[in-house]
């Protein structure tokens, strides 16, 4: 076994390196329900997070490989002055649709890994994946909320409210 | 400790208390252990033309050729089990010779390099090689404490091919004074692992002449052998 080589942080000046053209657009094959996906970070003191990337994935995309552009299945976006970051995609499949979301920001030495999900609260809970916390409060801040045209979906780095991250 | 399932030392903690931005920002709540293989699933494939032949060389950018050392960093990029991370993305930026990036956030008062960006992409080959040619990039103060300087470095960013094997990480150069000293290099628990993330100088990885080699290998986690949807 090869030792991995360790995480660092991405730092503030990232954005104009990995600003991909419309990154906050998923290319999807096919049909399916729009989705808007819109939401603010903040930290512990509940302050925006004004220079993190937001990557959202949503496995097995269909379709034949294409030749330019994005891949298709994957977002990324980074958060404005205000901490806000807006992804549109289709809904993803399943009892309780979900995108994986990884997160990265200057004091963030790691990527922190979470998901958020379009479905109510009680077919989240029956996610396999959260069955050690299927009764806890928590469950909530991984779920994303109608609002109007857009899912509303918040993530609090520290304290009050936090955002359950995946140890991952 | 809001850690870790890997047990081995490897990546930093989230709060690290020589480097001021963590305080606000590491979670505080346990993490989320998920179920073995959760995560482990096909990564996005990005298409081949989303990285031109140019993309890696840094310092063809403008008519002119940027300030500073001209350098040339390759390696390869593997897992765990020593397999070759085959045509997966690689993305680079970096600050200038003077230690200025061209980024709107960079306040620095060193000069901009009109014919340096300090950005680059490459794919990996089928054996997992990548190559960049770029500058050497320059130390620069920032404010995490009274005199401190960032040591020369190159951020990296790999896409892998999985979302476990998704990784951003800082190269580093030998020898450098700065690094005893760094709180984001010394984030890394184990001092085995932190060597890792320096470069080591590979003459015949130059160009005789022009620009001076480095080798810089990247190991990402491994993908267990039947990974999960497949």
């Amino acid at each position: 076994m090869a030792g991995r080589t360790p995480s660092q942080t991405v730092g503030p000046f990232f954005s104009e390196a990995l600003r991909w053209k419309d990154g906050g657009k998923v290319r999807l094959a096919g049909e399916g329900e729009s989705v808007v996906l819109v939401g603010r970070i903040t930290d512990g003191a509940g302050a925006p997070v004004a220079d993190a990337l937001v990557e959202t994935w949503q496995a097995f995309p269909e379709g034949p490989a294409v030749a330019e552009g994005n891949p298709r299945g994957f977002a990324r976006v980074e958060t404005g002055p205000d901490g806000m970051f807006r992804i549109e995609t289709r809904m993803p499949p399943g009892k309780a649709p979900c995108l994986d979301v990884t997160l990265f920001a200057r004091g963030l030495l790691r990527a922190l890994r979470t998901r958020v999900y379009f479905a109510p609260e009680s077919a989240v809970r029956s996610d396999p994946l959260l069955a050690s916390i299927a009764s806890s409060p928590r469950v909530a801040t991984l779920v994303a909320r109608r609002e109007g045209a857009e899912y509303r979906w918040n993530v609090r780095l520290q304290g009050e409210g936090e955002t359950v991250f995946f140890a991952a | 400790m809001n850690d870790l399932t890997r047990p081995d030392n490897v990546d930093p903690p989230y709060l690290f208390e020589g480097y001021r931005s963590t305080r606000l920002r590491a979670p505080q709540q346990a993490l989320l252990a998920l179920p073995p293989g959760a995560l482990d699933m096909p990564g996005p494939r990005v298409p081949a033309r989303f990285v031109r032949d140019s993309d890696n060389d840094l310092t063809t950018r403008a008519k002119g050729h940027p300030l500073g050392e001209k350098m040339i960093v390759s390696g390869r990029i593997l897992d765990e089990s020593g397999r070759a991370v085959g045509r997966s993305l690689v993305e680079i930026w970096q600050a200038n010779s003077a230690g200025r990036y061209d980024h709107p956030s960079d306040t620095h008062e060193a000069p901009l390099d009109p014919n340096f960006t300090g950005i680059g992409r490459a794919f990996t080959d089928d054996d997992g090689w990548y190559r960049f040619v770029t500058i050497k990039p320059g130390a620069y103060p920032w404010g995490n404490h009274k005199f401190a300087w960032r040591p020369q470095h190159i951020h990296f960013s790999l896409l892998g091919n999985a979302p476990i094997q998704r990784l951003v990480t800082q190269m580093y150069f030998p020898g450098d004074p700065l690094l005893p000293i760094d709180p984001v290099y010394n984030s890394v628990p184990d001092e085995r692992a932190r060597t890792r993330m320096i470069a080591s100088l590979a003459l015949e990885n130059g160009i005789e002449g022009i620009a001076l080699g480095y080798r810089f290998d990247i190991v990402l986690a491994g993908v267990s052998a039947t990974p999960l949807g497949i």
